[in-house]
């Protein structure tokens, strides 16, 4: 399966807390696909889980990186633009 | 015991006010100790499931009871409760023999040490534990329940109160009062929503005992024992006496849309542009000519009169992504504000010439000051890049301790400084503003701060360098007064408060002001200055 990336900013004013972290891994469930996300240059982790989207501690404007697990790109792209709109506050 | 008038002090929530019988709710009842299981993994994981689902149910449950504004709250929640990496960590727990109320306990723990220290997610934590209690608590066939009356009229006194504690306030609950938590606790967002009158991060709260007859204060930021609706601390009215404050209020703004919506209001000018919400989400440093063309339309659409901008205020608890700042132990004493010149120097220099242009282009008089500067050599430097870069009168912001005692060194290189009361008020008492359970330290009418902004404005006014305040103090209207009164020659609020601001600085004269001050002076904590100044206020008004 082809894995689509992309990058994601975070422009709400408290960071990535509980409720962007709830509203991605609700969307990553609803989508069935694997989807993982991480700080630029490291390692990434698995969407599956609000309290690691929270341990990765992303704070207002930084960049994260986004991976889809997915051979149809426009689902991936509009997930990934899905998951920015969360990340607006 | 409490004697009768006892004042309690915290920090108020709301507007109304309460007096009702104290209900003291019951401390949780106590979950097992620690344990090891049988050997039985399978039974654990099951229970574990088990109880999850039943606490999962119940939450649901108390979403419904709670009403719309917690339902977001509960379904957050939920999902950290059923988060499966959460599962994972706590089945973990159970191979290496602990039981499954232990387990899940041990496993918020492991996510609790990662969160530490980290002030966005302390407040959530503190819901993560109380979810994990529960579950331990469904184990051990232990009910959490806080049986608050349903009938009669009570405030409600405890520790602080969790969503799943809010949801069960019953048509009793009139006022609460929490010993811990502050204005941003789960407590006072749902008692605002509620329009229950409450006083949170209230210490003294602890001596208050089931039957005690209590006032609920928030405009006082007290509890009042005994205290009767007739003793609640008014909201001042003030009337305008003459047209002009006795000195300027201008506004505080960050972004173009601030700007336009500053003008709109009286305000004279911009007493602070915090200008790094331009970079917080640009990935790139921005070129000078788009640095300069922001900068200008800002300055075009601001409200007439001076406009201050402050240089880039971020460091590692704000980081702006082009300038790759590290994470450090303790941001607030770390690189930050002005101190960044050591690395971005360049980046500052742009700054200032944007700045330049800006201001050639939109033909307004501009104010530049460094934020966090703590010594005269980093004064004069900045001093020094900003008449080089451009036409500006220059100031810093006073918010470290140190730096009071350089500003008479600084006669003739400082043209203003502004004074940043939060910050101020940070280092000077030693109090992370972050951690809501020093909010009592914080409180401006602390006497220590009163006198510190005094010398201030005194050792400004012998060196002929104009005095401002920009911090959130210089938003409420009677602090203003108390400011104008110690000397400072303007202050800047925060745009939806510069009309009351202007209107109690209108009501006094210069001398009534410096009473007030006075006033404020004579008390020995935050609550008698605050008292003092206000009843001083009182009796102007009533001239």
């Amino acid at each position: 399966m082809a894995t689509i990336n992309g990058s994601v900013t975070v422009l709400d004013p408290i960071g990535l807390h509980a409720r962007p972290a709830g509203q991605i891994v609700k969307l990553v469930k609803e989508s069935g696909l694997e989807v993982r996300i991480g700080k630029a240059g490291q390692e990434l982790a698995k969407a599956n889980s609000p309290l690691r989207m929270m341990a990765l501690k992303a704070k207002t404007g930084e960049e994260l990186t986004i991976e889809v697990d997915s051979d149809d790109e426009a689902v991936a792209t509009a997930l990934i633009a899905q998951v920015q709109d969360f990340l607006k506050g | 015991m409490l004697d009768s008038g006892t004042i309690l002090t915290g920090m108020g929530v709301g507007l109304g006010s309460v007096a009702a019988e104290v209900f003291r709710v019951k401390p949780l009842a106590s979950l097992p100790n620690a344990a090891k299981h049988s050997g039985d993994e399978a039974l654990e994981t099951e229970s574990l499931k088990t109880a999850i689902a039943a606490v999962s149910l119940e939450m649901n449950g108390l979403a419904e009871k709670a009403g719309e504004t917690s339902a977001e709250i509960f379904e957050a929640l939920i999902m950290l409760l059923e988060d499966e990496e959460l599962f994972d960590t706590a089945s973990a727990q159970i191979s290496q023999g602990w039981n499954a109320g232990t387990a899940f306990i041990n496993a918020v723990e492991e996510y609790a040490d990662i969160f530490a220290g980290d002030a966005t997610f302390e407040e959530r934590l503190n819901d993560i534990r109380d979810l994990a209690r529960r579950v331990a608590a469904s184990i051990a066939g232990i009910s959490l329940g806080l049986d608050i009356p349903t009938t009669g009229r009570f405030v409600i006194v405890g520790e602080d109160f969790s969503p799943a504690d809010t949801a069960q306030f019953t048509q009793a609950v009139v006022g609460v009062v929490t010993i811990q938590g502050g204005p941003t606790s789960h407590t006072a967002i749902i008692c605002r929503s509620k329009s229950i009158p409450a006083v949170v991060s209230c210490q003294q709260a602890k001596d208050l005992v089931d039957g005690m007859q209590v006032l609920v204060d928030p405009v006082g930021d007290r509890v009042v024992v005994d205290g009767q609706e007739s003793d609640i601390t008014e909201a001042l009215s003030f009337i305008a006496k003459s047209e002009d404050p006795i000195i300027p209020v201008r506004a505080n703004i960050g972004s173009l849309e601030d700007a336009i919506a500053a003008s709109a209001s009286a305000a004279e000018g911009v007493g602070l542009f915090r200008t790094e919400l331009l970079y917080l989400s640009a990935k790139t440093q921005p070129t000078k000519q788009s640095q300069a063309a922001s900068y200008t339309e800002i300055l075009k659409a601001a409200p007439a009169g001076p406009i201050v901008v402050r240089t880039i205020d971020a460091g590692s608890d704000k980081p702006v992504p082009f300038l790759d700042m590290g994470d450090e132990e303790n941001p607030a004493l770390g690189v930050r504000g002005y101190r960044l010149i050591e690395n971005h120097r360049d980046f500052i220099v742009d700054q200032l010439e944007s700045l330049e242009i800006a201001r050639e282009q939109s033909g307004r008089e501009v104010w530049v000051m460094a934020p966090m500067v703590s010594t005269y050599s980093e004064a004069i430097e900045f001093a020094a890049l900003a008449r080089k870069a451009g036409n500006f009168k220059v100031g810093i912001m006073v918010e470290t301790p140190s730096i009071v005692y350089q500003i008479a060194q600084l006669a003739g290189v400082l043209d203003f400084i502004s004074v940043g009361t939060n910050d101020l008020s940070q280092y000077l008492f030693a109090a992370d503003r972050m951690n809501p359970s020093l909010g009592a330290m914080l409180n401006p009418w602390q006497p220590a701060l009163l006198r510190a902004l005094e010398q201030i404005a005194t050792v400004c006014q012998e060196a002929g360098v104009s005095s401002g305040v920009c911090g959130e103090s210089a938003s409420d209207p009677a602090f203003a007064v108390v400011l104008a009164g110690m000397g400072f020659q303007s202050v800047s609020s925060s745009r939806s408060q510069v009309g009351i601001v202007r209107q109690a600085l209108s009501s006094v004269t210069k001398q009534q002001a410096k009473e007030v001050f006075e006033a404020a002076l004579t008390g020995l904590d935050a609550d008698q200055a605050k008292s003092a100044a206000l009843a001083a206020l009182a009796a102007i008004s009533a001239k």
